[in-house]
């Protein structure tokens, strides 16, 4: 039961955690009555995953060797673009609230296209979403014995804790102010990218089209990426405990593109030039 | 957005054929997942030599080969056969698992 747990919760963590940031974002702009976006981005993200879920035990032969990898491929670049145009005009924004919050906000709902955060909420829902389907779908079959049922209801509550974590980012995110939540979350937003820019990278390297190169450091014993902790970094700023030299360049790459491009002609602030470390553990 | 969706599909496609038309060519070695086991457990491959791993899952629900060491994450639905290309290694031992169970695992020895 303990192991389906992590595994759903790990898998759900980050989509729960997009969802939380983006539903606060539209209420932190005023615009509630534009939740829909968001809603119908996930429910999308959800029905496609089941969508593939399908497809992938309808298919075979090449279609089912590469095409949930070239799929998933897609998924973590379009959710790379999209979470660092929405950090950009987050940061963009959060500077520009002074004063005359209202007409700030119209301006805001005005220019900043909210359709991006539906595909936000797609992408997050759907880049782990067909593996969790699977995952369920084999636990439900199972579900004949004592042991069996103890197992699915440990990845539903995993989800369900999910769930609740993304739930609790709203409820707390409500109470911060706008312009501080901006400043915070286009950050986090940056470092999240960060991590599915070079997952994306690893796999290129992985699938042949990118040079081999070695691996830059092995945290593993002491924090395994997929252990309980470890696999929550993974998910907030990309933590690896085995990554290859071409992970790390691209994630400090990423960083450093994505950072300038954000704080470029901002005020001098401490953020500006932190994003330096390995393991940039202080934004957890 | 739309305008892009013909494009894509079509480089998608593209990109499967080609792949596809590689992956054949290589030399394939067997690993089947079965009573909750792999076998074989070791994979003995030649070492600086590309090959796929022909993955079969003959256990009645989905299994993810998964290996960090290898940068792989592959599903594998109950009852299929994957085919997963893998790049030429370097001599050593590379752990994988199945991350649906993870009591699952073995190892590809390169040598």
């Amino acid at each position: 039961m303990g192991g389906t747990f992590v595994v759903t919760l790990r898998e759900g963590f980050e989509a729960a955690l997009i969802l939380g940031i983006v539903y606060t974002y539209l209420q932190k702009i005023g615009a509630e009555r534009q939740y829909h976006y968001v809603t119908r981005g996930g429910l999308l993200g959800v029905l496609a995953s089941i969508a593939l879920g399908v497809l992938v035990t309808v298919l075979s032969g090449p279609l089912l060797d590469l095409g949930p990898d070239v799929i998933g491929l897609a998924v973590i670049f379009i959710a790379v673009v999209v979470l660092t145009w929405h950090g950009y005009w987050m940061q963009q924004h959060a500077r520009a609230v002074k004063g005359e919050v209202q007409r700030r906000i119209d301006e805001a709902q005005a220019t900043h296209r909210l359709w991006i955060v539906g595909v936000l909420a797609f992408t997050g829902v759907f880049r782990e979403g067909a593996e969790t389907v699977l995952f369920l779908w084999g636990l439900m079959t199972q579900a004949t014995t004592t042991s069996g049922w103890a197992s699915a209801l440990g990845a539903v509550l995993g989800l369900a804790m999910a769930a609740t974590l993304g739930w609790g980012i709203f409820r707390s995110g409500r109470h911060i102010s706008l312009q501080r939540f901006f400043a915070i979350t286009s950050v986090f937003l940056l470092f999240l990218a960060a991590g599915m820019f070079s997952t994306g990278v690893g796999r290129l390297e992985a699938m042949g089209f990118l040079p081999q190169t070695p691996i830059a450091w092995d945290t593993s014993p002491i924090l395994d990426d997929h252990g309980f902790v470890g696999g929550f970094l993974n998910g907030l700023v990309g933590y690896r405990s085995r990554p290859s030299v071409l992970e790390v360049g691209s994630y400090l790459l990423y960083l450093a593109a994505a950072g300038m491009l954000l704080f470029r002609s901002g005020p001098p602030r401490a953020q500006s030039s932190e994003p330096r470390g390995r393991i940039p553990a202080h934004v957890a | 957005m739309r305008r892009l969706f013909g494009p894509s599909i079509a480089a998608l496609a593209a990109v499967l054929l080609i792949a596809g038309a590689a992956a054949a060519a290589d030399n394939e070695i067997p690993l089947t997942i079965e009573k909750g086991q792999f076998q074989p457990s070791e994979v003995k491959v030649k070492a600086n030599t590309p090959f796929v791993l022909v993955i079969t899952n003959k256990n009645p629900k989905a299994a993810e080969f998964e290996s960090k060491d290898l940068r792989v994450e592959k599903v594998v639905p109950a009852g299929k056969t994957v085919n997963v290309r893998i790049r030429a290694l370097k001599p050593g031992t590379y752990a994988f698992f199945d991350d649906f169970n993870q009591a699952t695992t073995g190892r590809i020895v390169a040598e």
